[in-house]
């Protein structure tokens, strides 16, 4: 009964460099010719769908400035996501901590009036923002830190709680967050002073250099500070952890706060920059699960998390388009990041193990 | 206060029972198996839409629960292929699997888009069984997928704890390597179950499409009963009989919302009602993670990490 070839994986000592590349890129691709396949099935043309998404996505100058005007707050939720995942902490809650960043920043935007300068109101809303993100992922956090409960389910379960809290103070008559006497429940804009412009006549806010300047920092923090080499000992081994002293209650509550503030933060950018108010059409935009993609196809490593994370704003910025260039849904978009994902995920064992077919040996017992 | 209202609610409750039944055994399976597959919600929602094709298409309800149950599997057999085959990482594959499978069921749902379903499932009759007051219609007032799911997670129960077959998917989620010294195959076990699991999962989104919602609303079709399921599996600590009185708690916290809306009480705002079933679960999964309680629930040990034999 046994087959005469089996299929053995041999783990790798070291993995070669070029692979380290050539996986991603190869999954990539590979989840593109799946994507065009199944295009092709559902009645769609591949050829102009991609045309399309890659002319309005990355090879223009108009597709190219949305891209890294979207990318800001991608990178936002993917460092956040990373920065939990490296210790093992799966955060998976970004979406709604990413709500709660644009409640906090609008309400500081809001609440502070036009009475301050803008140098004064902008560091504060990014800061309440990313504040309001961490008190989102505190229960879940300290519960994690204290008794043990898997972060994964309760992170989660908090993003619908958040986006029905979003709900109640768009859609509650008389509400802090809306426009008084309007026709129909809108946000409130922020005053001037707590918006930035944007470059010229694109979408692409200051905020994108800032985001990269944290991205670095958060790199800098995790390979070059002791709390980093916590981090980094507590993910490899959590007993090791313990028998040099290191308090992993702490760590775990610290990093679970940090990446929550980070998908905050990318709440507030939204204040700051596109949107301006408290915009419930949020919920329906899927940045924060965008963040989880973005981080595991970069191995949650912080330099890689602004390339996927511009790659996946230009795969968005290219699928939200297509409805109007095509007749094909945006949703491909969303489908190709969970494709790539996956294909990444199965290019992974090619990186770790060298796989080969050996016969079976008829003798062998 | 109108009290047949509340004998609907629970009539309801055991109704939007019956999807977090589903989808809660098919997690049970898999997890038992040692197999974690986080992509629960991502395969609702594409047998949701599956089902809600075919049968329209075809105009027969048969077809649709098939469809949607194949369509359930067929992403569960991405899952086994990842993670038991290629040993990635269970965790970021389940993630990677809702947001594909939302994105394939929001691309293949565009054109019915707030459209209703034409075929859907009945309550069945019992005749004057029905009529009687209180218990008629919570007992007596379901349709066969209902029905069906309770029985299905009885027979889980002795599947699981009184056969040879059972008891051989529970080592493999405690304890992989006696499998494997027994001569049995860790892999082929743990990928057939995901199958499975997947199955019923997809049964269960095909049943919340055809008699439940009928209409398809993207991502809110199934509003995160896949993470609700995945914390019921949790709650029954990891059996069935438990997860069935489980499933009824959170489906009346799920229906809530909307026996409240029907008997116009506002002085609860309607976004905290509809946060409540989110609450509930976070409360409970809290509650239980207390280390007093830890130990008595049984998670299987292996759960989560893949199965490598040593090769000497």
């Amino acid at each position: 009964m046994r087959s005469p070839i089996r299929i053995v994986f041999e783990q790798r000592n070291e993995t070669p460099k070029y692979l380290s590349t050539l996986v991603p890129l190869i999954s990539v691709i590979a989840a593109l010719v799946a994507g065009a396949l199944f295009l092709l099935a559902t009645g769609y043309s591949p050829i102009d769908t991609y045309t399309n998404m890659l002319s309005d996505g990355f090879a223009s100058s108009r597709g190219i400035t949305d891209t890294l005007g979207l990318s800001t707050v991608l990178i936002c939720t993917g460092i956040s996501a990373a920065f939990a995942f490296q210790m093992n902490l799966y955060n998976i809650g970004g979406e709604g901590q990413l709500y709660l960043g644009m409640i906090g920043g609008a309400w500081a935007g809001l609440a502070l009036g036009d009475r301050l300068p803008s140098f004064v109101m902008i560091p504060t809303v990014l800061l309440l923002g990313a504040l309001a993100g961490a008190l989102w992922i505190l229960i879940p956090a300290y519960v994690r830190s204290r008794l043990g409960t898997s972060e994964i389910v309760t992170t989660l379960l908090l993003t619908y709680v958040a986006a029905s809290l979003v709900d109640h103070f768009v859609y509650t008559p008389g509400s802090f967050f809306v426009t008084k006497n309007s026709a129909f429940p809108q946000g409130r804009l922020v005053p001037d002073s707590a918006s930035l412009t944007a470059f010229g006549n694109t979408s692409l806010y200051p905020t994108f250099f800032l985001v990269v300047l944290v991205t670095l920092t958060l790199f800098w923090l995790v390979k070059r500070t002791e709390y980093g080499y916590r981090i980094q000992v507590i993910a490899d081994s959590p007993r090791a952890a313990h028998y040099a002293g290191i308090n992993a209650n702490r760590t775990t509550l610290s990093v679970m706060l940090i990446s929550g503030a980070l998908s905050g933060l990318g709440g507030a950018v939204l204040i700051v920059g596109p949107f301006g108010r408290l915009d419930p059409g949020i919920t329906m935009l899927g940045y924060g699960y965008a963040g989880i993609v973005i981080a595991a196809l970069a191995r949650n490593n912080f330099s890689a998390v602004i390339v996927s994370g511009i790659l996946f704003a230009g795969l968005r910025s290219g699928g939200d388009k297509l409805q109007i260039s095509t007749d094909t849904p945006i949703h491909i978009g969303v489908m190709l990041q969970g494709a790539i994902l996956l294909f990444a995920l199965g290019g992974e064992a090619f990186r770790r193990y060298r796989i080969h077919a050996v016969r079976t040996e008829r003798t062998a017992q | 206060m109108n009290e047949n209202i509340w004998v609907l609610a629970s009539a309801d409750s055991v109704a939007i029972a019956t999807t977090l039944i589903l989808a809660a055994l098919g997690a049970l399976f898999t997890e038992r198996s040692g197999v974690l597959n986080l992509g629960i919600e991502g395969i609702l929602l594409t047998a949701a839409i599956s089902s809600f094709l075919a049968a329209d298409t075809s105009g027969s309800i048969w077809l649709g629960l098939l469809i949607g149950s194949l369509a359930g599997a067929l992403l569960a057999c991405i899952h086994a292929l990842l993670t038991v085959v290629l040993r990635a990482n269970q965790i970021v594959a389940g993630l990677a699997l809702v947001i594909f499978g939302t994105g394939l069921a929001n691309f293949l749902g565009k054109p019915v888009e707030g459209k209703t379903v034409t075929t859907i499932i009945h309550p069945l009759s019992f005749g004057p069984l029905s009529d009687i007051p209180l218990i008629g219609p919570i007992i007596f007032g379901q349709d066969i997928i209902t029905y069906a799911s309770i029985a299905i997670a009885i027979l889980s129960s002795l599947y699981l704890f009184r056969s040879r077959p059972g008891l051989e998917l529970r080592a493999t989620g405690d304890d992989p390597a006696t499998v494997d010294a027994q001569g049995l195959s860790v892999a082929s076990i743990r990928i057939r179950y995901t199958l499975f699991g997947g199955l019923l999962v997809g049964l269960g989104g095909s049943w919340l499409m055809l008699a439940q919602s009928a209409a398809w609303h993207q991502a809110s079709t199934t509003n995160g009963i896949g993470w609700i399921a995945l914390a019921l599996v949790v709650f029954a600590g990891w059996r069935p009989i438990r997860l069935i009185f489980g499933a009824v708690l959170f489906g009346f916290t799920l229906q809530l919302p909307f026996t409240l809306q029907a008997e116009q009480i506002t002085f609860i705002p309607s976004a905290l009602m509809q946060m409540l079933p989110y609450l509930a679960t976070l409360v409970a999964l809290i509650a239980l993670s207390r280390p007093s309680m830890r130990n008595k629930l049984g998670a299987p040990q292996a759960l989560g990490t893949p199965f490598v034999r040593d090769e000497r």
